[in-house]
């Protein structure tokens, strides 16, 4: 099986989509990332729902776990409503490492997609034949069809 | 021609470290390692000599506080002070930050500088988020408190310890010389903070309700090292002042309480030692080498005897050099390597004094000139990089300009009072 036999078609946002708009195609569409393309319509880069969650929490708070205990449910709200007016730029890190990007060939074998995925940390890598993107698989994609049957 | 070579790599090596064109660390490291090729230091100067060696006493002293904070950052008592604070102060931010800023100095005191505003920052960034105050005034005027409450004590800053150590002065004798000045410099940098940081002080009903919504007693997680903690803390604390009459160098002190808190904390080593800034210590180990390495070639001695020469029996001007000379130059650089550098040559002119008490307050100069010197500029103390490295971390970066700006005016201020108290106390009545 090559990776273009398990690519599924999901939709894709691009550096300016609308941060609150990313978040919740993640949300509704049970994605663990997105494929960010360029301008050009090439995949720029993954952006995971983990780095969504570091955009939302404050990073006073990353660096010292137990005031995340102080928050109540209407400070928990007030978190998200950071994505309203943002990008998915300003949601990618700093320096997001554009050289080495998710992305495999579609005639990928599945382990080369696997391989790719653990290098990079990446719960989504998007296949391209050519310069179009024809989809893209999923970690949990990929674990249904590497996994034994039981 | 040795002599020469020993100056001119120091020289170059404190240039490196002073303009920061590569890390401090590698700087000194390389330093010291110029030294050991010309031949200068070797095993038995660099690692057990007292006077030309590596000062173990800093080094573990270093490290045995920092694993203690390390313990006591676990406890979350540093945020659950702050929150209950804030709440105290009723949401007011003027009233806010003098409680902050009084925290800051005190456990700054008690624990070290650098480490205090790392544990503070983040609840301030809360707390001012909550409040829809700027937090870039609350992280500048902590950083300066830390400075000024650092001065008060043997452990509080830095170049303290290395003055503590070199000069043998004890825990209490820091406590007894310095801490009635820092406590007037506070009342005066309370209000100074008033007038420097007025536009901060916006008042919100609705947001002052946020911050009473927070509840501190959430971050407390386990009561029980909390509690543990502050004892092996409290019996830390009476071990430094009781030090002399115990016969315990402070860093035994440090060493054993870090010891006691991680045998009853029941932490795992990354726990317990994630606060240890390796490079600091390393740097530190370097840079003794480096100031070994001119003291065993004789410039220091040399240096001194020339400065003892030109001072003679004027003390009240060597220290009135000594400490606005020192607030200088510590604005310009770090103020760890200069006071390393200096420790020697003050020691020169303490011994030319025969021991009389206006030549052993030289040594009080030294400790006011640099650990308030490091205020006035963003890079004049090591808390003042850490308060600018978490503020441009959060999305609030603060420019070199917009701290100075407000750093220079408390060190000018601060300097400016310390120095009628080292007349009074130690010049003006001594015939």
């Amino acid at each position: 099986m090559r990776a273009r036999d398990l690519a599924q078609n999901v939709p894709t946002v691009s550096l300016d989509t609308d941060a609150m708009e990313a978040a919740r195609l993640l949300s509704h569409e049970r994605l663990p990332g997105l494929v960010v393309l360029s301008t050009e319509g090439r995949p720029y880069t993954v952006l995971p729902g983990s780095q969504v969650l570091r955009f939302i929490i404050p990073r006073y708070v990353q660096d010292d776990p137990p005031l995340a205990r102080v928050y109540d449910e209407k400070a928990s709200d007030e978190l998200c409503a950071k994505l309203t007016g943002s990008t998915v730029r300003d949601m990618l890190p700093d320096h997001p490492d554009i050289d080495e990007i998710p992305v495999v060939d579609e005639d990928a074998t599945l382990i080369e997609v696997a391989a790719v995925m653990a290098r990079m940390h990446s719960p989504i890598v998007a296949v391209v034949g050519g310069d179009e993107v024809v989809g893209a698989i999923t970690v949990r994609r990929l674990l249904d069809h590497l996994l034994p049957t039981t | 021609m040795t002599t020469t070579l020993v100056v001119a790599g120091f020289v170059g090596a404190y240039i490196l470290i002073a303009t920061e064109r590569i890390h401090r660390v590698a700087a000194a490291l390389g330093g010291a390692a110029f030294m050991v090729l010309l031949g200068v230091v070797d095993a038995e100067t660099a690692f057990f000599s007292e006077e030309t060696g590596v000062d173990w006493n800093v080094i573990f002293l270093l490290l045995g506080m920092m694993i203690i904070v390390s313990v006591l950052k676990q406890t979350g008592v540093f945020d659950f002070v702050a929150i209950w604070a804030a709440k105290r102060a009723r949401g007011r931010p003027f009233a806010i930050m003098v409680l902050l800023v009084v925290i800051t100095a005190v456990a700054s005191a008690a624990l070290d500088n650098v480490t205090t505003v790392l544990l503070i920052a983040p609840v301030t960034l809360l707390v001012c988020e909550r409040l829809g105050v700027p937090p870039v005034p609350f992280l500048i005027a902590e950083a300066l408190a830390s400075n000024i409450g650092g001065t008060a004590t043997l452990i509080g800053d830095p170049p303290n310890i290395i003055i503590a150590s070199r000069a043998d002065l004890s825990f209490n004798d820091f406590l007894v010389n310095l801490a009635p000045i820092v406590v007037v410099l506070m009342v005066v940098f309370i209000g100074l903070c008033r007038v420097l940081f007025r536009s901060a002080f916006r008042y919100d009903e609705d947001r002052v309700a946020a911050v009473m919504a927070l509840d501190e007693r959430e971050v407390i997680r386990d009561k029980g090292l909390l509690v543990r903690s502050l004892i092996v803390l409290a019996a830390v604390m009476a071990a430094f002042v009781g030090h002399s009459a115990l016969h315990l160098e402070p860093s035994v002190v440090a060493l054993l309480g870090a010891g006691t808190l991680v045998a009853v904390a029941g932490l795992e080593p990354p726990q317990f030692l994630e606060e240890v800034e390796w490079p600091t210590l390393v740097f530190f180990m370097g840079l003794f080498v480096m100031v070994g390495a001119l003291v065993e070639v004789g410039v220091i001695e040399d240096l001194g005897e020339k400065v003892t020469e030109a001072v003679g029996d004027n003390y009240f001007l060597a220290a009135s050099v000594l400490l606005w000379g020192s607030a200088v130059l510590s604005a310009i650089v770090d103020n760890i390597p200069y006071v390393a550098t200096m420790t020697p040559l003050v020691q020169n002119l303490v011994d030319g004094g025969g021991g009389a008490p206006q030549a052993n307050a030289l040594w009080w100069a030294l400790a006011l000139g640099a650990d308030l010197g490091g205020n006035a500029t963003a890079v004049g103390a090591s808390a003042n990089v850490v308060i600018l490295g978490i503020a441009a971390r959060n999305g609030h970066p603060i420019s070199f300009w917009q701290f100075t700006k407000y750093g220079i005016v408390v060190a000018a201020v601060t300097i400016a009072l310390a120095w009628p108290y080292l007349y009074l106390r130690y010049y003006a009545f001594s015939g």
